[in-house]
């Protein structure tokens, strides 16, 4: 019989303890980078002349700081922590653990040096050098392996959906990763991609596009499927559809790089091959979408008190607007004209701040509250972080949204006389009034996060006379 | 029997969910497959020059207005074919080559400044493009652009035709500060290029390694060991920013396009 | 536990269960979830066949589609072809007139003048923004934003003060052939004594007007070298230029190069173009160049000229008396100035 534990099970809990502090500093950290990088569109003097925090070298930070130090933090720490409550074992190894722990954070350090030092490979979302790009192996492997293992060691009969989705995760971004790093050496802070031209640029998104499609949402909806029925105290809403949702996004994801193609050089074949798959993933999406919202039916009431399903929920809804906007990103015409604009910039941050982040705050609170077996020091402030975090996420999004469009339509506009209506510098003026609003979005976004840092820093002072050493007995 | 053992979906499913190695090898295999379907063909383009030492296939798949192949080194430079023999003779129209010396320090320090997260370098067959940037990217273009430089964002322009556009002098100015030339810009100020001197040791390697790369390997014919020899001294007393500057003048005007002809099939 | 069926509204879990209270309701996906995933499988199949989007896997070979009812197999280059056809269909009219048409005429004619005031935006601020600014307003000049540097100036094209003439066909000329104009240095002929001098007086013919400096016994010294050296056969006994050579007029306050006393005195010194190392560069390029069978080789032909001249003309510094005597005939060609090297 699955579960049913005569005593409690002492799980290795320290490990995703820190793993779970690591991710709030990093939301902190992760979307300050990001205001300051809007700023600077915004307000160029903020480059102050300085080369390490020009632009360029800012942005890969802003972004390697959110997807692999938060979101990467997150993933670890609830991939951890649902595998032993759902296996109802301890880590096939805790010290292993405490590798990948150690590991994945001096990666992040490393980040921080090089990225402002211009280390950079010129591969969007995967710029750091190659020595750090075999850490990254070897520390992300230490993780599948355990995280497998652990599965394979595990006391019920069954694997629990959450797990399914993390461990595909983790087999793709091996794959990615692997694949898409693959680097000649010169010295050691410069090595050149071993492919060229065409072949790299489908390499490059075929890494893009999975990197998202595989650790931002595979990763995010292991998480999604585990607290949302846990936090509502209600069973996934359909089995079946879990089972559809996992096999479709899994097997259908893959294609949709080549959406980032269209009407490149490569030849016309892999942007329609991209284009109808991406289409198509709308349904497999919100099958999942649908499945998270329906968990809560009948449990609606519950929303007007658990600010922490508010989180969920509200990351749901998001997840199902990202995926439907991305889709009809993916459609030739609309693509033709949203390419290369702020478009893509607010659907990114649709899925970053509306999905990936809200359902981690979910999860993060969630888990403060059972890691350190206390009450949130302020559920006052949670609610608070809620508003915050919608209303940074909103003025993110829509000032892009808006912009990107105009941006879209100013540069293809012509005249009755058959002239383009405008130089590419009107529409860069054009612009200014949006890249103040996001970076006003952001700030109010990042204000979020140092609330949940405060929250979550007394919340854990305030447990600690109580906290046990090494394991704390799981509470049901 | 209880109902736990009742199966909801399928047997198989049952199965896959009870077995970690089970669903280990079988999400393997899913996931693995349409990247294998997009990614494979493509290394047998034959119009990137995959198959330069490939004699069943010579020639790209570009036809003239007469539906006549158009000979793969009117496309990509050839220095045994063509009139211009070496680097220091290639003349714009002769055919996409790879960077000189110069260009490939100011090339590093594209990548290093992070431009391609502002600039794409990859004009798309629309009539704006064509009338703001100029003649739709090729496939060709790019095939020695070891980590290919495409970018995805136009916060500036693309500038995969901005050889040739200004003078060196306008972009020294530019490249230094941007607001001073057009106020409206919002690019960073890269005025410390000009103090940095080229990294002599680290180009010469990297144009060593580019002879060396699995795939669209620069030809020994083209860097040559006397080439290779002497880059070091080309690059001598030169900085970042005449790097950077020879980079951006060297971009898209390696092939002379003809009006009407259809250069992506 | 084993037969926790959490049953809110009667419906059962499958039974499993996973970390006390994790379990699963067996309910179906909703019908129309069922049918879009049918749908979704069928659209892709649908689109791959309709669509290039089948690679072959040898030789880049692919299945370019059975195309769409009534359009037949889809490009991105047919696309381009369409969209072009129908701005040419726009364009055609105006770009058949302009080219039997001298400047002259293009902007006596309303309607015409106003389609190349459009199309010569995106050319000016392509080709010609570089140096003179956005709208001519001058990079240097522009005064909106610290000047850190000398060096590339052009001179502002949106005033009337023009080193060669702002007349229509004088623009014309000036684009086509280039300008290069010349000053020679005069460090050789002119003690460095003598240099200062000429630049306090031709300081302060700037900053005074002419006929104050000429008076002012404290430049007197200057006024006698800019009179005995060789400044007046370029500049004039005025001092207000000559625009046949291009040279500057000193007696306004507009400064092509530095206006300061250093910057006057280096100008001298080495002069404009001249050849010395520290000479001012001011090379207007060669827009229009032709090769042996005279077919145009440059970037821009006579149209993109003619277009350029009219919009600078439009700037509101062109000379206007000679609009009145426009011929409507083609131009003569456009006499062609010393090539810049
Ligand atoms: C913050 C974004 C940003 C970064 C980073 C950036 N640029 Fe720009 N760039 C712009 C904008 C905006 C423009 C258009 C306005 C202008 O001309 O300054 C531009 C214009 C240009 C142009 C003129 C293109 C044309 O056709 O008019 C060149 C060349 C250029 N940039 C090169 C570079 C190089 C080289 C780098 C890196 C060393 C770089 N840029 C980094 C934003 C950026
Ligand atoms: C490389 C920089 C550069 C570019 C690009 C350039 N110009 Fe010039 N232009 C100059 C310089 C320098 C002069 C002054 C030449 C001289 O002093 O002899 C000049 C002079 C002129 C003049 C004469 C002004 C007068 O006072 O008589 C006109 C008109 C003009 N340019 C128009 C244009 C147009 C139209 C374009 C675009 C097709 C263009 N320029 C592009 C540098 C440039
Ligand atoms: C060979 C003909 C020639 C002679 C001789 C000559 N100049 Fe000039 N000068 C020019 C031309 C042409 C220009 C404008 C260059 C340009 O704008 O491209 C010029 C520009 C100048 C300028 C810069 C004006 C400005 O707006 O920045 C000064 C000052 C000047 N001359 C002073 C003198 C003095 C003083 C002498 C005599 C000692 C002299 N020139 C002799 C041709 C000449
Ligand atoms: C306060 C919140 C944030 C702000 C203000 C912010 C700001 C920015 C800015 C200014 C850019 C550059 C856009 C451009 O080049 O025009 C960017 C890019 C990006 N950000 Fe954020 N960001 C925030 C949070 C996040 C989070 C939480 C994620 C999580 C994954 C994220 C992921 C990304 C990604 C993936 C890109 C690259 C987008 C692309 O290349 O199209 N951001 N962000
Ligand atoms: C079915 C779901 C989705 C589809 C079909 C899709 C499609 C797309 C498309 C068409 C683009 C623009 C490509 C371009 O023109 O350059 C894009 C960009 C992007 N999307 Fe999505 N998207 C989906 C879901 C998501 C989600 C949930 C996220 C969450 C974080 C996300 C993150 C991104 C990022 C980071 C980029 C920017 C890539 C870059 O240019 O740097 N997407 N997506
Ligand atoms: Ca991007
Ligand atoms: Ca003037
Ligand atoms: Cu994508």
């Amino acid at each position: 019989m699955e579960a049913t534990q005569a005593t409690p099970v002492k799980y290795d809990m320290d490990v995703v303890r820190w793993f779970t502090i690591a991710a709030v500093i990093y939301a902190v950290v992760g979307t300050l980078i990001g205001v300051y990088v809007a700023s600077e569109l915004a307000f160029p003097f903020l480059n102050f002349d300085i080369p390490e925090i020009t632009f360029g070298r800012l942005r890969p930070l802003h972004t390697n700081a959110v997807i692999f130090a938060f979101g990467g933090c997150m993933l670890m720490a609830t991939g951890f922590y649902i595998v032993q409550r759902t296996g109802a074992t301890k880590l096939w190894s805790n010290s292993l653990a405490w590798f990948t722990f150690y590991g994945w954070n001096l990666i992040i350090v490393l980040a921080v040096i090089t990225l402002p030092l211009g280390l950079s490979e010129g591969k969007e979302y995967a710029e750091l050098p190659w020595w750090v790009d075999i850490m990254i192996a070897v520390v992300w492997l230490s993780y599948g392996f355990n995280y497998i293992m652990t599965i394979g060691i595990r006391k019920t009969s069954h694997i629990y959906v959450s797990n399914w989705f993390t461990m595909g995760m983790i087999v793709m971004i091996t794959y990615l990763h692997v694949v898409n790093s693959l680097a000649i050496p010169v010295d050691w802070a410069t090595s050149y991609s071993i492919y060229s031209g065409v072949q790299d640029a489908m390499i490059q998104w075929w890494w893009g596009h999975n990197a998202v499609g595989f650790y931002l949402t595979g990763g995010f909806l292991g998480i999604m499927y585990y607290f949302i029925p846990k936090q509502s105290g209600r069973p996934v809403f359909s089995y079946r559809l879990s089972v559809l949702h996992f096999w479709t996004l899994t097997f259908g994801y893959v294609w949709l790089g080549a959406h980032h193609l269209q009407y490149t050089a490569l030849p016309d074949w892999t942007g329609s091959l991209g284009a109808a798959v991406s289409l198509a993933m709308i349904i497999p999406s919100w099958g999942g979408a649908m499945n998270g919202m329906m968990t809560l039916s009948g449990a609606w009431d519950k929303l007007r008190t658990d600010y922490i399903l508010r989180f969920l929920v509200t990351a749901m809804a998001f997840y199902a607007m990202s995926t439907f906007d991305g889709p009809v990103m993916a459609i030739k015409s609309v693509n033709a004209l949203s390419h290369y604009t702020d478009w893509t910039v607010g659907h990114v941050h649709a899925g970053a701040l509306g999905w990936m982040s809200m359902i981690s705050f979910g999860a993060i609170y969630h888990m403060v509250k059972k890691l350190w077996n206390t009450e949130m020091y302020s559920d006052k402030l949670v609610n608070v972080h809620f508003w915050v975090a919608l209303i940074g996420a909103t003025t993110y999004v829509v000032a892009m949204w808006v912009s990107g469009i105009m941006q879209g339509l100013m540069w293809r506009d012509y005249d009755e006389f058959g002239t383009l209506t405008y130089t590419f510098v009107e529409s860069v003026s054009a612009m200014h009034p949006y890249y103040v609003m996001r970076a006003v979005g952001g700030a109010i976004f990042n204000l979020g996060t140092w609330i949940m840092l405060f929250n979550v820093v007394m919340t854990v002072r305030q447990a600690g006379a109580v906290r046990g050493v090494n394991a704390v007995a799981a509470k049901a | 029997m209880s109902d736990h053992d009742k199966i909801y979906s399928t047997k198989f499913q049952d199965s896959i969910e009870r077995s970690t190695l089970l669903m280990f090898v079988l999400t393997a295999i899913a996931v693995a497959v349409g990247g294998i379907v997009e990614i494979v063909p493509l290394f047998y383009l034959p119009n990137t020059g995959m198959c330069q030492n490939d004699p069943t296939c010579n020639g790209t798949s570009h036809k003239d207005l007469q539906g006549n192949a158009i000979p793969m080194d009117k496309i990509v430079w050839n220095p045994t074919t063509s009139a211009h023999k070496t680097l220091a003779d290639w003349q714009p129209g002769d055919g996409v080559r790879p960077y000189t010396a110069l260009e490939t320090a100011g090339r590093q320090v594209y990548i290093r400044e992070g431009c391609f997260l502002c600039h794409s370098q990859m004009i798309r067959p629309f009539r704006d493009e064509k009338d703001r940037y100029g003649h739709y990217s090729i496939a060709e273009e790019s095939m020695y652009d070891h980590t290919y430089q495409w970018g995805s964002k136009r916060t500036g322009p693309d500038i995969a035709r901005v050889g040739g556009k200004y003078s060196d002098e306008w972009h020294r100015k530019h490249l230094k500060y941007p607001r001073d030339v057009v106020p409206e810009s919002v690019m960073p100020n890269f005025f410390f290029l000009d103090k940095n001197p080229i990294d002599k040791v680290k180009t010469v390697k990297t144009l060593e390694v580019m002879t060396k790369m699995p795939f669209n390997p620069v030809p020994k014919t083209i860097y040559t060991d006397a080439y290779i020899a002497g880059a070091a001294a080309e690059l001598e007393g030169k900085t970042e920013m005449d790097g950077v500057i020879a980079y951006l003048q060297s971009l898209g005007n390696h092939v002379k396009f003809e009006e009407g002809v259809n250069y992506r099939d | 536990m084993s037969d926790n069926h959490n049953s809110a509204g009667g419906v059962p879990t499958t039974g499993h269960l996973w970390d006390d209270d994790l379990a699963d309701y067996i309910n179906q996906p909703p019908k129309w979830w069922m049918l879009g995933l049918t749908a979704s499988a069928l659209w892709v199949v649908i689109y791959w066949i309709m669509y290039p989007a089948i690679p072959l896997a040898i030789n880049g070979t692919y299945f370019k589609g059975f195309g769409l009812p009534g359009s037949g197999q889809w490009t991105a280059i047919k696309e381009l072809a369409a969209d072009q056809a129908e701005l040419d269909a726009v364009r055609q009219p105006y770009e058949d007139k302009i080219k039997t048409m001298t400047p002259a005429a293009i902007l006596a004619d309303d309607k015409l003048s106003e389609y190349v005031t459009r199309s010569g935006k995106v050319l000016f601020s392509d080709n010609c923004a570089a140096c003179h600014g956005q709208n001519g307003v001058g990079t240097i000049q522009a005064g909106k934003f610290a000047v850190r540097e000398q060096g590339l100036m052009a001179p502002v094209l949106l005033d009337d003060d023009w080193l060669y003439g702002g007349k229509i066909d004088t623009l014309y000329e000036t684009i086509a052939n280039g300008r290069q104009g010349m000053m020679v240095a005069h460090k050789d002929s002119l003690t460095a004594q003598q240099i200062d001098d000429v630049a306090k007086y031709v300081k302060a013919m700037s900053d005074a007007g002419k006929a104050a400096a000429d008076g002012d016994a404290a430049v007197a010294a200057g006024k006698k070298v800019f009179a005995e050296s060789d400044c007046t056969a370029c500049h004039g006994a005025d001092a207000k230029g000559i625009q046949a050579m291009g040279s500057a007029n000193l007696t306004d306050k507009i400064w092509r190069f530095d206006g300061s006393l250093e910057g006057i005195k280096q100008t001298i010194t080495y002069g404009v173009n001249s050849g010395d190392a520290n000479a001012r560069v001011a090379i207007m390029p060669v827009w229009l160049k032709k090769d042996e069978q005279g077919h145009v080789v440059s970037k821009l032909d006579e149209t993109a000229i003619k277009k350029l001249a009219v919009y600078v003309y439009k700037f509101g510094g062109g000379q206007k008396e000679d609009v009145a005597a426009a011929p409507v005939a083609a131009p003569a060609e456009a006499a062609p100035a010393p090539e810049a090297k």
